[in-house]
């Protein structure tokens, strides 16, 4: 197995990362939920990637074709996109009680009014 | 009645859904409804719990497609934790009329109710479903629904404590993902039982070390263990305290059950030895177990201290999984169901002496073994049992666990298991001096009223249950006996 032969893994690693970092080093909770999405986002990828069968086509019965890709790991993914659509969901309606209570977005910000409290 | 159990996972998730909808224009119709359901759930888990301990553990095959291609529901030993779930949801339930009417605005009523019966039928399909993917899913539905119900109260800082809550769980449940879309690329199934057969045909080890370290790394973050708690203190101490009780009795379990769910699929194959991991699972929950203890020792604000307590108390049971013999894991499977019995006893005692006396910390809650001593009664027996002395419900666990350790030939973890518990009781002796015998802090404390009967109900319930949890020991150990053995066997 050659390094190329997998490269939908690397490449969801390679994304997975990128949304880590992004989560870990911003500071404002928009753009760490930004991370977040592209963190589980990269992961849907990998699965999808992983339902393809070579020279497979669309699961969709039809005449003459004998080899279609795995469908079941693509169902499998639409029910984790609802899942991140609702985490994103819930992350975003905090960020905005966030602001009410603090008027900013930015961490730094944040911990400095709770400090002067 | 075969259909019990996938009634109990469904029937609170499609409740949940409907409350507000029910409860539109009918206020206080939301918590007659959330009693009733959870009051079913209770029956329908105590009759499959009946079955498990006659016959042996069994299995439901959703919509009649049989596994490994269909769903599998599985109701083993370790499943009956549902009971315990639904028994401390019930006891909440009834503990939130009360409270919720005052700490919450009256718009968000039906939402808590809502938000709490989804967060129920989670937390019962993740302890009874036979398949990985559905794992994640319930797994899912109990975190989103107890990121919300962190910041339901409002004020400050709960928006920003369930918002670092949601980034450490979104961040572990991706990962947990991720582990299982490997597991699936290696073996093709999602059958937990499948997955376990096939995986000891497969070749290549290092996806499957990466999916197992992915996975227990994953279930540690949902579980709160030390080096990877830092979520769980703020969560579990701004939120609402029937949301405390539930989060820190219930939700941090499911971490540890999710783990007592993958191990067996790695250790039934001989794939990869296990022994390496459990023995840096034992070291992470021993130092877990006394920085726990060790941080709750310092904390003024009680609802602070039982948190910590939490990633304390997760420590043992962690610590029992490594060691990995038949005791240690007894203990730990004790544990599990005895600290949440405990730990509910001590965040629904607290909350209710914040509910009435509106102080928060050790200081000024002085004196309130006077004004409250039901209350106070109720969470002095809690921190005797989180202490761990007998005859309480903490006592068999951390004894089994450290009885685990001696018979393993470890006694230095043996040790830990008693320092943690004497660090413990430095702190039960705090709280015993500011209730009874410090002259309180401020003269209103004194006329202080008892909570009202359905607050100190289910507080005094629960305490009443710690003791019988000490005094019962043997019904829990027999029961989850057959699990313990073939998790033990099984490396």
């Amino acid at each position: 197995m050659r390094f190329s032969q997998l490269y939908n893994y690397e490449i969801a690693i390679f994304l997975s990362m990128i949304g880590f970092y992004v989560l870990v080093s911003r500071g404002n909770l928009v753009k760490k939920v930004a991370g977040l999405s592209m963190f589980q986002t990269s992961v849907f990828i990998l699965y999808i990637s992983m339902g393809v069968v070579q020279d497979g086509t669309v699961p969709i019965l039809v005449d003459g074709v004998r080899v279609y890709s795995n469908p079941l790991p693509h169902v499998l993914i639409l029910t984790a996109i609802v899942v991140g659509v609702a985490t994103t969901a819930v992350a975003l309606a905090l960020i905005i009680r966030i602001k009410e209570a603090y008027d900013t977005v930015e961490e730094d910000e944040i911990h400095e009014q709770d400090r002067s409290f | 009645m075969s259909h019990w159990l996938p009634l109990a996972a469904f029937v609170p998730l499609v409740a949940g859904a409907l409350t507000p909808a029910m409860a539109r224009g009918r206020p206080g119709l939301a918590r007659g409804w959330a009693l009733a359901v959870t009051a079913f759930c209770t029956f329908a888990t105590a009759a499959l719990t009946r079955r498990v301990a006659l016959e042996g553990p069994f299995s439901y095959a959703m919509g009649a497609w049989a596994a490994p291609l269909g769903i599998e529901l599985r109701f083993d030993e370790f499943s009956a934790a549902s009971l315990f779930i639904c028994v401390i949801m019930l006891l909440v339930l009834v503990y939130s009329g009360p409270y919720v009417r005052r700490a919450l605005p009256a718009t968000r009523i039906d939402w808590y109710y809502s938000l709490l019966l989804i967060n129920l039928g989670g937390m019962i399909g993740f302890v009874i479903t036979g398949d990985l993917f559905n794992l994640f899913v319930f797994m899912e539905l109990v975190a989103v629904s107890s990121y919300a119900l962190v910041a339901v109260g409002g004020g400050r800082t709960a928006a920003l404590a369930a918002f670092k809550y949601l980034v450490a769980g979104a961040v572990s449940s991706v990962l947990i993902l991720f582990c299982i879309g490997v597991l699936h690329a290696l073996t093709g199934s999602l059958n937990m039982a499948d997955v376990a057969r096939r995986l000891a045909t497969v070749e290549s080890r290092p996806p499957v070390l990466l999916a197992l370290a992915g996975l227990t790394a994953g279930f540690l973050v949902k579980a709160g263990l030390f080096p990877v708690h830092v979520w769980l203190p703020d969560a579990h101490a701004i939120a609402p305290s029937p949301i405390n009780a539930v989060s820190s009795a219930l939700v941090v379990k499911l971490g540890i059950i999710g783990l007592l769910r993958i191990f067996p699929l790695f250790a039934a194959a001989g794939a990869v030895s296990l022994a390496p991991l459990f023995e840096a699972l034992a070291w992470l929950g021993a130092i877990s177990v006394l920085a726990g203890a060790f941080f709750a020792l310092f904390q003024e604000d009680i609802k602070l201290m039982l948190a910590y307590s939490t990633i304390s108390n997760i420590g043992y049971i962690v610590l029992g999984l490594g060691l990995a013999g038949e005791l240690a894991l007894t203990g730990a499977g004790v544990h599990i169901l005895n600290h949440a019995l405990i730990k509910a006893t001590l965040f629904l005692a607290a909350g209710a002496m914040i509910h009435q006396s509106g102080h928060r910390t050790l200081h000024d809650l002085r004196g309130i073994g006077r004004a409250m001593p039901w209350t106070t009664l109720a969470l002095l027996i809690g921190a005797l049992s989180i202490v761990g002395l007998p005859p309480t419900a903490g006592f068999p666990g951390k004894w089994y666990i450290a009885l685990g350790a001696l018979e393993s030939g470890r006694p230095g973890f043996a040790v830990v298991v008693l320092v943690g518990a004497l660090i413990i009781f430095i702190y039960f002796a705090r709280m015993l001096n500011a209730f009874y015998f410090r002259a309180p802090s401020h003269k209103e404390m004194l006329g202080v009223s008892e909570a009202p009967a359905s607050m100190l109900g289910p507080v005094l319930l629960l305490g009443a249950l710690c003791v019988l949890g000490g005094l019962l020991t043997h019904w829990p150990v027999a029961l989850i006996a057959p699990a313990v053995g073939r998790l033990a066997g099984g490396e």
